[in-house]
């Protein structure tokens, strides 16, 4: 999250600040900056609560004003030098608060994807947690589940080579490309939408790649040490300037279905209900598989080229339903294995 | 409104989380509890409106809206009655307890706890449960631990995209009755449909709500995908007992109905569909049997294989495929 980027309300204030003294407290002392990156906020936005809490404190005796060891106070010296910033007077909201009902529910459902890790759902971690933070909350949280999935040797496989820093050796088939093997230097797995990628470094192409590990075979760990491993991964789609234009046309409706294409947009348009879509794929003869997939709603506009083979796509998946007795098999609906 | 209502001028002096922050101190130091008398009185805020002429009125309305907002932060405060008259809140007292205010000091967490914790924490994409997420792990944080290696390697998101999701969390969070219009494919128009909400899980990849129809009384999966307008939590609240084992049972739910449905495929060898089916299928005498929950999500995929894939059974699924690659091919088919 970008620091200070978010509005916040009084409420919100309220509950950051009644977690900022216990805080302070387990810190004995930290630097502005350490304590707004903590938050979430601004530096300025951490000052002005480290300063507001010096106001707050215990009631006075009936008709009396609160004297000053009824308030909470900072040293004001090492604020104003130093930037840090340290309690020196706390008159209660020493403990951290109960998790609220949200809170603990973000929680455990990232604990359930975490489960899915090779080496972290075996351990028994991750039930002790779900039981601590369900007694941790101020009331029931909502219950936000995430459908477990089994580690197969491919993950188990990975995981090990992340842990020992080797490369690995694995048969990779993309769809319409024939089969390559690769020696990759492993440097992240990604999951998203339930699937797993591996992003690292290409010993045959000699740049970062991600690999969808569904299309990863015969995976083997080999003796060469990572070299790459350091090597910043770009983001998990990033195409760069690489690949080719399709212009692609849907109703509005279908949008959110396409996120994951549209995330890489170049511009869209919107036509009444149609929107115009440019994306930057690496194969545009690849969006056949999209539009077959959401059959009728999305249109290739350009290039002619993706437009055909979408059409041929579908074509061949459409005549295998003859459905004069057996199948038929022609030489149409062999999908060719080519670059 | 009357001249010493809480508009007056100087009521903007005390930013309101002062004040919050104050009571929320006041009230946890005493231990038989304050009444409102004195903390209307007493605790800086309310005190120095009272003493610039706000109505008692107004500082009584301010102190319920205060709780209100203190509660929706977790802050369990305690009404205690006059023994006497207990239906009189004039004498009731008011406290924060300790005890259910703070994280249990017996509940602790291992250095590995947290670094597994502190993985969790990073998985939400969407900005408010990135930032509950966030949150709760400060506040554990503060336990003073120290954290072991961070788990590298890693990089695990799920993903949000409805906005119905917020909604569905607070109704299931405050046990009440939602509707929303809900369009299942092939339909023209949205049904309203009305549930008592109880979980909500995500399944290869989707968010589903799981809850009880109202109108059939029975247990009900609803795709969020699938819900096209506003969610509106009603007043009506049902027994929070409902909740109970709730997202075991919507999980239990789906997967008891992928083992019902399973589609008999032919797929070709060494393709994409093979590569993606063979993982989730079982070989069959003439081809695979895959499970799905869907069947025009599964449809949806298997089209999207074009040749690579063809239904064999069910009739429905293979329908549904066929009729994604005709409109595929009359839409793409012309030249343009």
């Amino acid at each position: 999250m970008t620091p200070g980027a978010r509005p916040v309300l009084a409420t919100e204030r309220a509950a950051l600040m009644l977690q900022l003294v216990p805080y302070l407290i387990s810190k004995g002392e930290v630097t502005v900056a350490e304590a707004a990156a903590d938050f979430d906020v601004s530096e300025t936005q951490m000052r002005a609560m480290v300063e507001k809490l010096t106001v707050i404190g215990r009631p006075g005796d009936a008709g009396y004003w609160q004297m000053a060891n009824d308030l909470f106070d900072i040293d004001w010296d090492l604020l104003d030098e130093h930037d840090r910033i340290s309690l020196t007077n706390a008159v209660g909201l020493e403990h951290a608060p109960r998790l609220t009902a949200r809170e603990a529910a973000a929680l455990l459902a990232g604990l359930q994807l975490a489960r899915s890790l090779p080496g972290v759902g075996e351990s028994g971690v991750i039930a002790g947690l779900l039981a601590k933070l369900a007694r941790g909350a101020s009331s029931a949280p909502a219950d936000l589940i995430v459908a477990p999935e089994p580690v197969d040797d491919v993950r188990g496989s990975v995981d090990e080579a992340l842990r020992r820093g080797v490369a690995v050796s694995f048969t990779y088939k993309a769809p319409d490309a024939p089969a390559t093997t690769r020696t990759v230097d492993p440097v992240k797995v990604h999951i998203a939408d339930g699937q797993w990628y591996l992003q690292g470094w290409c010993h045959l192409r000699q740049a970062m790649r991600t690999f969808h590990l569904d299309r990863v075979s015969d995976l083997a760990l080999t003796d060469i040490a990572i070299t790459h491993g350091e090597e910043q991964p770009p983001a998990l789609f990033d195409m760069g300037e690489t690949g080719n234009i399709v212009r692609i046309r849907f109703p509005d409706a279908v949008a959110p279905l396409l996120r994951g294409y549209l995330d890489r947009a170049q511009e869209t348009i919107a036509h009444g209900d149609l929107t115009v879509a440019a994306i930057r794929v690496a194969d545009p003869t690849s969006l056949k598989r999209l539009a077959a997939g959401r059959g009728g709603e999305v249109e290739i506009l350009e290039p002619g080229g993706a437009r055909e083979a979408a059409a041929d796509w579908a074509r061949a998946g459409l005549e295998q339903y003859t459905d004069t007795g057996a199948p038929e098999r022609g030489g149409e609906d062999a999908p060719a294995p080519e670059g | 409104m009357p001249a010493d209502d809480l508009s007056a001028s100087t009521a903007a002096r005390n930013a309101p989380e002062e004040r919050l922050l104050n009571l929320v101190v006041a009230l946890m130091a005493t231990d038989q509890g304050l009444t409102k008398d004195t903390i209307l009185g007493s605790v800086s805020g309310y005190r120095e409106q009272g003493d610039s002429g706000a109505s008692k009125d107004a500082l009584e309305k301010m102190f319920e809206r205060d709780k209100e907002s203190l509660r929706a932060l977790g802050v369990p405060i305690e009404t205690i009655g006059d023994r006497l008259e207990p239906d009189d809140l004039r004498q009731a007292r008011y406290r924060v307890p300790t005890s259910e205010y703070a994280l249990p000091e017996e509940i602790t967490f291992t250095p590995e706890e947290i670094a597994v914790l502190n993985l969790a924490a990073g998985v939400w994409g969407e900005a408010s449960l990135s930032a509950d997420a966030r949150s709760g792990l400060r506040k554990i944080g503060s336990l003073g631990i120290t954290v072991d290696e961070p788990i590298i390697g890693y990089s695990p998101r799920i993903s949000l995209h409805e906005g119905s999701f917020a909604p569905l969390q607070r109704a299931i969070e405050q046990c009440r009755v939602a509707t929303f219009p809900y369009l299942k494919p092939g339909d023209e128009t949205p049904r309203t449909r009305r549930i008592r909400p109880l979980a909500l899980a995500e399944y290869e990849g989707r968010w589903h709500v799981y809850g009880i129809d109202t109108e059939i009384e029975q247990e009900r999966t609803f795709l969020l995908s699938r819900i096209v307008g506003a969610v509106k939590v009603t007043r009506e609240s049902f027994d929070a007992g409902l909740r109970e084992g709730a997202g075991e049972r919507a999980l239990q739910g789906l997967e008891d109905l992928a083992r019902r449905q399973t589609a008999l495929l032919e797929v070709h060898p060494g393709t994409e569909a093979a590569l993606r089916l063979h993982r989730r299928g079982v070989p069959a005498l003439q081809g695979i049997r895959v499970p799905f929950v869907d069947v025009h999500i599964f449809a949806d995929e298997l089209a999207s294989y074009g040749p690579e894939v063809r239904v064999v059974d069910p009739p429905a699924l293979r329908d549904e495929v066929r009729r994604r690659l005709r409109a595929a091919l009359d839409l793409n088919g012309a030249a343009r």
